[in-house]
């Protein structure tokens, strides 16, 4: 049984548990802050970001998604917010999120999959200059890496507005 | 019509148009005023003809999607005998939202109200407790639209006395075939889904932009650095090495033409027929070397069919106004039908790539936009449309040619609006409005 059916079960040990959530909110923070470099080093080689149209039943291959990058795409992504010409993040969006009911389990390989869900308040300062609200459930996955740490290799951002009308979105979310 | 629609006699609170929109220049009143916004309504969305959807997105009898048409409510529905039809979506009895999810299947569509049934042709076949109704019920429908559709194009208008749909398409039904006949069959599917971008801004930022080849160096530079693309050569070169051409097709119907740039098939798609050998063999078979070889080196139209309609390469975008300072922008992937799954596959990447939210390309558009909608808020006058005026031609098919920088596109926007806007444009003198 995964976490996805029955959510409220942990299945990893509470050190477990707290590196985890210690990434989670540090990744969080680095995307807040558009430090683009030093979230980009959390992200392993076979990264999967995928922002579908909110929850459901979306297939990558027959459905278009909001953002659906690959490792290489990934990296175009964020070497096109560091030529500080997208004009969209220009001045970049101030931005905080809470991050919070973080359930985790460990798969059968050792990777670990992780659920939790997110509030972020982005003020759009390259334009309306207004506060747009962003929520929703993130599923990450993560594995260990030689030295030890944590690496993501797969982030899937399920906004609970997804399939309504969005204003641009070139940050991290 | 049953009072659907009614004439009101409004002339004496119409903007006068025609003095705000000039050969070389518009006003940016025309941006921001809720009074132009009212008459755009009236005149644009309810009495012309405007685009609601493809027909492969409810290919089964009882299909049905919602669109916002200006701001009524509407659905598209594959009725019984398999033709497609738009109606209201609101009840006949207290005008309730007859389907409240983005698209679905029923044998009839029922009001969750008060239980009002009716069929896939709108009629109204049922209503709950009958002794206490004394109506015919055949004076109760979903109202329907007219509406007609060119190779599965979905068009409809509020107005019944609108002049066919290719009187107001003209000369871009070639617009519409050249995006058909990416598909060995000349059909396409637009079954992935639509992807809905907001824009604070007036929704003729969006055709305007859509077809502007001016804005492209700055706008996407940061692009253009990031990854190499078509694009460099289409429409960032210097002004005397790009070929690609802006081409006002009339009607208002206006075209950036990047197939002059493309010197080897597949560009368009920033790739290669190594890459994909069969759908070119299934390509040059189905339509000969010739006219095969041809559509695989100049690639799908990016092309604005007025007023809501954008051609966008390998998608298919829906203009959405909300307000004068508000819009949304629609987009779906232009999938091919009997292709192989990694060509559509391709597409729907290289359409995230470009369109919505957080695109490379669409992202940075909107927010422009929004900085426009900002800077005209109050008290601007003219903005200026006069670029390429100097050196533009008319081709043999009658269509107004510039080099792709030039703002023939815009004026060509412009004066289509201009002529709708006073009802110059044959389509009624008057605004027509819905009845409450």
């Amino acid at each position: 049984m995964t976490i996805a059916d029955a959510p409220g079960q942990t299945t990893v040990g509470l050190e477990e548990y707290h590196h985890i959530s210690a990434f989670l909110f540090r990744e969080a923070r680095l995307a807040d802050e558009s430090r683009y470099a030093e979230w980009e080093s959390l992200v392993e080689d076979d990264m999967l970001y995928w922002v579908p149209r909110g929850e459901g039943e979306f297939d990558m291959n027959l459905d278009i998604s909001i953002t659906a990058d690959n490792r290489s795409r990934l990296r175009t992504r964020i070497r096109q917010l560091m030529t500080g010409k997208r004009h969209a993040q220009v001045p970049v969006s101030a931005m905080r999120r809470v991050v919070g009911n973080i359930e985790a389990e460990r798969m059968p390989n050792g990777e670990f999959r992780v659920f939790s869900n997110f509030i972020l308040h982005e003020l759009r300062r390259s334009s309306t200059a207004t506060v747009e609200v962003w929520a929703g459930r993130v599923e990450h996955r993560l594995r260990r890496r030689p030295d030890g740490s944590l690496g993501m290799f797969f982030k899937k951002v399920m906004l609970i507005n997804g399939d309504e009308p969005l204003p641009s979105l070139a940050f991290i979310i | 019509m049953n009072g659907f629609t009614k004439a009101i006699d409004d002339r004496a609170g119409l903007v006068d148009v025609a003095s705000l929109v000039e050969t070389d220049r518009v006003h940016g009143r025309l941006y921001t005023d809720p009074a132009v916004f009212e008459q755009e309504m009236s005149r644009i969305f309810y009495g012309g003809w405007v685009f609601v959807g493809h027909d492969s997105e409810i290919p089964d009898q009882g299909q049905y999607v919602r669109r916002t048409l200006g701001r009524e409510e509407v659905l598209m529905v594959r009725r019984r005998d398999g033709s497609v039809g738009v109606m209201s979506n609101r009840c006949a009895h207290r005008g309730n939202l007859v389907c409240i999810k983005n698209q679905g299947k029923e044998r009839y569509l029922t009001c969750p109200y008060h239980g009002w049934v009716y069929d896939l042709e709108g009629k109204l076949r049922d209503v709950p407790y009958p002794g206490g109704f004394a109506k015919d019920k055949a004076e109760f429908t979903l109202r329907a639209l007219r509406s007609e559709s060119y190779r599965g194009f979905v068009f409809a208008s509020f107005t019944e006395s609108v002049p066919p749909l290719v009187d107001h398409l003209g000369k871009a039904t070639i617009l519409i075939d050249r995006t058909c006949e990416m598909s060995p069959t000349g059909r396409i599917r637009l079954t992935a889904g639509w992807s809905k971008q907001r824009f604070y801004a007036n929704w003729k930022m969006l055709p305007e932009n859509d077809t502007d080849g001016y804005h492209v160096n700055d706008v996407h530079a940061s692009f253009a650095e990031a990854i190499d693309s078509q694009y460099d050569a289409a429409a960032m070169g210097s002004e005397t090495m790009m070929r690609s051409e802006a081409k006002d097709w009339g009607n208002g119907h206006t075209e950036l033409d990047f197939s002059p740039t493309y010197d080897a098939p597949l560009k368009w798609l920033n790739s290669t027929p190594e890459r994909f050998p069969e759908y070119v063999q299934r390509m040059l078979a189905a339509y000969g070397e010739e006219k095969g070889n041809r559509i695989l080196r100049n690639g799908p139209p990016h092309a604005v069919i007025f007023p809501n309609l954008f051609l966008g390469e390998m998608n298919i975008v829906i203009f959405q106004p909300v307000s004068a300072s508000e819009a949304v922008q629609w987009h779906t992937p232009l999938l091919l039908e009997d292709v192989p799954d990694s060509i559509n596959s391709r597409i729907i990447r290289n359409s995230e790539a470009a369109m919505g939210p957080s695109a490379f390309l669409l992202a940075d558009d909107s927010v422009i936009s929004e900085r426009q909608q900002m800077a005209l808020r109050d008290r601007a006058d003219w903005l200026d449309i006069s670029r390429g005026l100097n050196r533009e031609r008319i081709d043999e098919l009658g269509v107004i040619v510039g080099h792709v920088t030039d703002e023939g596109t815009n004026r060509g926007f412009w004066q289509q609006y201009r002529k709708v806007m006073t009802g110059e444009a044959g389509v009624g003198p008057r605004p027509m409005a819905l009845s409450a």
